[in-house]
């Protein structure tokens, strides 16, 4: 006996999706470079808003957002590789995906913040940076981080494809509508989340993103611009 | 009669070297260059892009003229044998396929090189938005070359 329940609520389909187009925004802009760098930094901050929310989510979203029912325990792993876990929302293999994610974001993030192309674009934080040579790891470290991210979203394609042709089962749409059949003996009550909580988290992912961009000017405000001496024309 | 030979020898040795300049020289030259076109960009991405209240066109101009300075200054020069390998204010981070892609090396840098042209020709008329543009395309000229032959860190 199957039943439809909602498995992915609103909130995290829509941070799931928009986390896509920023990803591929933030490297189409990167990759063409120039004045694009600066829609660069602001999709990067965009995403950095899209991490606070989901980890503040994971603890106030509903049932399968919340990263208590999925976290990978070692005791979960294992029931899991000897085809002992049946339950709902990301299994236990998929969780180490999802936390592999999550974590390189936050690093392409974080170093985004404080890097600089060593052309004309600085993240917001760069100037909080003292040691040069700190300076340029950072920006190196943010390209790498980008190099695992690739290999990170090869592995969640590819195994997404895998359900599909193999395990016969669709993924791509419960992200999309939220809904999944499921035996009914699983399907526990979906409690959490709402929009109370959504339209909160929203404000304090939307503060932090612009006491990063905002707050940095107040610590360090422009200066204006210097007499110019002039030029003798040689 | 062999000691004119030597002489001659020594003399051309000498000389070559003496146009580039021992490896360090080379490497400390041209990372001052960059740090110089870096200072010069900076004037310009705030004054145009970030903060065009403060949009002074002379000021844009004199950096813009800088850039185009450095630019035509000759750097290739700078990029003799062995300068991949080194230290000037800090280690060398060109890539030693450097020495197998000169030509490609040479587009990119031609590039460079037209656009700083265009974008002091471009600041001289003091039309804010056109600068911007320009200073885009100059961007992506830097990236060229960064991309092609530049380690990163």
């Amino acid at each position: 006996m199957k039943v439809t329940i909602r498995i992915w609520d609103f909130p995290t389909r829509l941070f799931h999706w928009s986390l896509v187009l920023a990803v591929v925004a933030a490297y189409i802009t990167a990759t063409l470079g120039g004045n694009l760098m600066d829609w660069h930094g602001r999709i990067g901050s965009f995403i950095l808003g899209l991490l606070v929310f989901r980890l503040i989510w994971g603890f106030v979203g509903s049932t399968y957002a919340r990263f208590g029912s999925f976290f990978p325990t070692l005791p979960r792993l294992a029931a899991y590789l000897k085809g002992r876990w049946h339950h709902l929302g990301h299994n236990p293999l998929g969780a180490l995906a999802v936390f592999a994610l999550l974590a390189d974001l936050s690093l392409l993030v974080g170093t985004g913040l404080c890097s600089s192309d060593d052309i004309a674009f600085e993240g917001p934080l760069f100037k909080l940076v003292n040691d040069e040579s700190l300076k340029d790891k950072l920006s190196g470290l943010h390209a790498q981080a980008f190099n695992f991210l690739l290999v990170l979203l090869a592995l969640h394609i590819a195994s997404i494809g895998f359900y599909r042709v193999i395990k016969k089962t669709n993924l791509i749409l419960p992200m999309l509508t939220g809904k999944k059949e499921v035996p009914k003996a699983l399907a526990i009550p979906v409690t959490g989340g709402g929009p109370v909580r959504f339209f909160t988290t929203v404000i304090i992912a939307g503060a932090v993103v612009w006491g990063v961009w905002g707050g940095v000017e107040l610590i360090k405000p422009v200066e204006s611009a210097p007499v110019p001496a002039t030029t003798p024309s040689f | 009669m062999k000691t004119k030979l030597t002489l001659a020898i020594i003399l051309a040795t000498a000389t070559t070297a003496a146009f580039a300049g021992p490896v360090e020289e080379q490497i400390r030259f041209r990372q001052s260059a960059y740090s110089f076109l870096g200072w010069n960009t900076g004037k310009i991405k705030k004054q145009v892009v970030d903060h065009p209240e403060t949009f002074n066109k002379d000021y844009v101009a004199a950096a813009a003229n800088a850039i185009a300075a450095v630019a035509n200054s000759g750097l290739g020069e700078l990029y003799g044998a062995g300068t991949d390998q080194g230290i000037g204010w800090k280690t060398s981070r060109l890539k030693p396929e450097f020495f197998q892609k000169k030509d490609e090396v040479t587009v990119v840098a031609n590039h460079f090189n037209e656009a700083a042209n265009e974008l002091a020709k471009v600041a001289a008329t003091g039309d804010i938005n056109a600068i911007k543009t320009q200073f885009g395309k100059l961007g992506e000229t830097c990236k060229g070359c960064h991309d092609l032959i530049r380690i990163k860190e």
